[in-house]
């Protein structure tokens, strides 16, 4: 091995996901990372649904709860109901770890994982069951390095977000469906069920996903937003299971969003997002985010400054985003600043010890799910934290105590923990470090050491 | 507020209840070191994402109630009565004892200084007792307790913002995994000696995992292998919290979160989300009580139940209800002068509400939080006024306690 540099340590472990031997970064850590600029790789793993297949399926499972409540003679709703959206979960769930854990262009897939945390959808929330992985397999993957606007669009008319920020099932007061519901109701003296706006998904798009909560918006531009998109739906009616705008849903006339008027119909959702896209609150706040997420919990204000310039000059161009950030002095700080999360730890421990699937084949993800991270399953629109603190509780760092002698007892006998270290971390390895690791008693305590070392856990 | 009980206008929405005895004196006085408190126990329940306030108590007498809220305000089998205004969602029947037996206050068009409807920004003002989001870095839990020497515990395995800046917090939450052994712990300390954050998360955690009674508890296993995450099964967090408040040496204070409060949609039907997520709350908030009930520590306990905010009083168009402001708290406990509904009511018509939408904040949620800890956790008015809610010198603290 030629004498990694410190940056080829920081290239692999802060923008990569982690390697076991850093002469894959060699022989220059900047041209690594800015080769591998472009849409994520194409997903691996089976049983993956596209999402009009994603979208039969949740028809399906509706079904099949509708015949829950009355299960055939000789079965029970139990049986009926048995493996309810399991496959599809866990068959999205392991494609994102697997998929990550063998990336040859790991600074590309870091990417989708950021977006995929930025355009949170979750499976905390039941109306996304079923959609989160054709979710990010079809609207992040392909579009992490085109222009933001082209990922704002992607993400906002994605069933997936439609129906887990509730548009589904937003209503224009005005609109043809709430008067024929009205109408309905009152023949069958009942309370009509679709009555009007649900603004969920539109302040989530101005909050979490652009101009940021600063970002200089009102409660009338919420609600006029929601109004814009008002129609764009997923219909799971009959056997056509599409995403479309139905203009009996949509709010008549102009809206007003940011002082801007926009004609009724289908346009005026791609013309907001574009402005949005556009708006110097959307270059600062995807600028300190970025920054944020690669950089340091409090990211250095020269750094967010370059990047937010780089948005604006290029019309939110992200692979010009991303190149500033990879020249940027800041980004090669030899402080490692980052804490990882569970995600990052676990993707990063299965890359370093090669050992592919067989770490988390047993349990299905469960190890991700015990470190507080389950995955696809963030707990708010707003995604996991980007924050140390709010994974360095005590018992946040017990649990990866525990998962990495667990690990470390399955696979530790085989590897030499004093060899990987030093082909691993490189110049990032301290002497305290790797003097634990000499001093442990066997094998596999030698690896669970460098699995919690400080320069494994942070980045 | 209390100018507002005696406004002409306002008088008739003004909640019988809410009388000298309710409203108690309205400046607290310092209590410290007049009696021997370190066995008072506090508890934080922290309900993520935004309670609709007015589906859990409801406002049944109010006149505009059944038009405002429409589906929403029928129940499927009858709310709870606690008075001739308000009554419990039906699945709070835990809660409606307590309040039969004189243990539980319900405090109604609660809030925060935060008027505006984000719920990240409001988690972060509810947590950190500041006025504005993101202007403190630490909790007024964490600082109430900062060099009293009292200890803090979260049942979850982060430490939540609330309890930040406290410099002795434990965490805690169920795990599927066996314990490291010692050696290995040991030798990891060594190794964390130069990053102070690493250093000081493992020193707690062992701690509590070494501890021998903590470890005792431990084997009995009764609270493993049930999953845990960050929203895990309250009922099993509110047990296991219960066996840490009753420990001679116990925390004095402990946080819960519980996750799952945003209803925008499916509110009225009776087996929905919020129906299911209240049943799962009252189930918890009965086992902390019934685990608390070892000794006296109930009876020198006092539970604050909140959520960030309220929604919107009108349904919006889809059978839930959009972020709005005013809410709803729960104060319980056997130390608590319960029984009562506390509010200065603003009424529920159009006109009444903050900004035509939302159940209008007549009582600040820190009038609540400095009654409890100046009354039972002895936190002096000064630091209170200074320390934990700076600035807030001229909120009352609520007197909510026997």
């Amino acid at each position: 091995m030629s004498n990694p540099t410190l940056q080829t340590a920081i290239a692999a472990h802060r923008y990569g996901l982690g390697e076991a031997d850093l002469d894959v970064v060699q022989p220059d850590p900047q041209a690594w990372l800015l080769a591998q600029i472009g849409p994520a790789d194409a997903p691996r793993g089976d049983g993956l649904l596209g999402t009009r297949a994603a979208l039969e399926h949740v028809a399906a499972e509706k079904e099949k709860r509708q015949l829950a409540k009355n299960p055939p003679p000789g079965t029970t709703a139990e049986q009926v109901l048995a493996g309810h959206y399991r496959e599809v979960t866990l068959a999205d769930a392991r494609s994102r770890i697997l998929t990550a854990t063998s990336t040859r262009r790991p600074f590309a897939e870091r990417l989708q994982l950021f977006w995929a945390n930025h355009f949170t959808v979750s499976l905390a929330k039941g109306s996304a069951r079923g959609l989160v992985g054709a979710f990010e397999r079809d609207a992040i993957r392909p579009n992490i390095a085109g222009t933001f606007e082209a990922l704002l669009v992607a993400s906002t008319t994605h069933p997936a977000m439609l129906r887990y920020l509730d548009n589904n099932q937003s209503a224009g007061p005005h609109s043809s469906i709430v008067a024929r519901a009205a109408r309905r109701a009152a023949r069958m003296d009942e309370t009509a069920r679709i009555t009007g706006l649900n603004e969920n998904l539109a302040r989530e798009v101005l909050e979490l996903h652009t101009l940021g909560v600063q970002g200089g918006y009102t409660q009338t531009d919420v609600t006029e937003f929601a109004r814009v998109l008002t129609g764009w739906r997923v219909g799971l009616q009959d056997t056509a299971y599409t995403q479309a705008f139905e203009p009996n849903w949509h709010e008549p006339g102009r809206k007003t969003v940011l002082g801007k008027s926009y004609a009724e119909g289908p346009d005026a959702l791609r013309q907001v997002l574009h402005d949005l896209a556009r708006h110097p609150s959307t270059a600062r706040f995807i600028a300190t985010k970025l920054a944020r997420h690669f950089v340091a919990d409090t990211p250095p204000p020269a750094l967010v400054e370059r990047l937010a310039m780089a948005y604006q000059r290029s019309d939110g161009r992200l692979a010009e985003v991303y190149r500033t950030l990879i020249r940027s002095p800041e980004a090669w700080d030899a402080q490692a600043a980052k804490l990882k999360t569970p995600e990052e730890f676990v993707v990063s421990t299965v890359r370093v010890l090669g050992a592919g699937e067989r770490v988390l084949a047993r349990n299905d993800g469960g190890a991700l799910q015990g470190l507080g991270q389950r995955t696809h399953a963030a707990p708010s629109p707003a995604g996991w934290s980007d924050r140390a603190d709010d994974w360095l509780g005590p018992d946040s760092v017990w649990k990866r105590v525990e998962w990495a002698t667990r690990v470390a007892d399955r696979v530790g006998g085989g590897i030499d923990a004093r060899n990987l270290a030093d082909h691993s971390l490189g110049p990032w390895l301290t002497d305290t470090t790797r003097l634990q690791i000499e001093r442990a008693a066997d094998g596999p305590q030698a690896l669970a050491l460098l699995l919690m070392a400080p320069e494994f856990q942070r980045r | 507020m209390n100018n507002t009980l005696f406004n002409p206008t306002r008088r008739r929405f003004v909640h019988a209840a809410l009388g000298a005895t309710a409203l108690g004196p309205l400046a607290s006085l310092s209590w410290a070191g007049t009696a021997n408190t370190s066995g008072n126990r506090f508890v934080f329940v922290i309900l993520r994402g935004g309670l609709d306030g007015l589906y859990a108590a409801p406002a049944l007498g109010d006149p505009e109630f059944a038009a405002a809220r429409g589906p929403l305000g029928q129940y499927a089998t009858p709310a709870l009565k606690l008075d001739a205004m308000f009554a419990l969602h039906p699945n709070l029947t835990g809660l409606h004892a307590m309040y039969g037996r004189g243990e539980m206050a319900v405090v109604q068009a609660v809030g925060l200084a935060y008027r505006e409807r984000s719920h990240f920004d409001a988690q972060n003002v509810l947590e950190s007792g500041g006025s504005k989001p993101f202007e403190l870095t630490t909790g007024w839990l964490g600082r109430a307790l900062n060099g009293s020497g009292a200890k803090a515990m979260a049942l979850n395995t982060a430490v939540p913002l609330v309890l930040r800046g406290s410099a002795a917090v434990d965490t805690w939450a169920p795990s599927a995994l066996p314990d490291p052994s010692a050696d290995l712990v040991a030798r990891l300390e060594r190794m964390y000696a130069g990053d102070a954050a690493l250093s000081a998360a493992l020193s707690r955690a062992k701690a509590l995992h070494f501890d021998a009674s903590m470890a005792a508890d431990m084997a009995d296993g009764a609270m493993n292998g049930k999953g845990g995450g960050r929203y895990g099964n309250f009922g099993v967090l509110a047990q296991r919290a219960a066996e840490f408040l009753v420990q001679p040496g116990g925390p004095q204070a402990a946080v819960l979160e519980v996750g799952g409060w945003d209803s925008h949609a499916n509110l009225a039907s009776p087996t929905g989300t919020l129906s299911n997520n209240l049943r799962q709350l009252d189930a918890g908030l009965d086992a902390l009580r019934t685990g608390l009930a070892t000794g006296d520590t109930w009876k020198r306990t006092v539970v604050v139940v909140v959520s960030e905010f309220g929604r919107e009083v009108a349904i919006n168009g889809t059978q839930g209800t959009d972020h709005g402001t005013g809410g709803v708290a729960f104060v319980l406990g056997g130390a608590v002068k319960g029984g009562r509904v506390v509010t200065d009511w603003p009424g529920l018509a159009k006109r009444q509400r903050y900004e035509g939408r939302d159940l209008r904040i007549t009582t600040d949620l820190r009038s609540v939080l400095k009654g409890v800890l100046s009354d039972h956790l002895q936190i002096t008015t000064a630091s209170l006024n200074t320390h934990v809610f700076a600035g807030s010198e001229a909120l009352p603290s609520l007197s909510l306690l026997a």
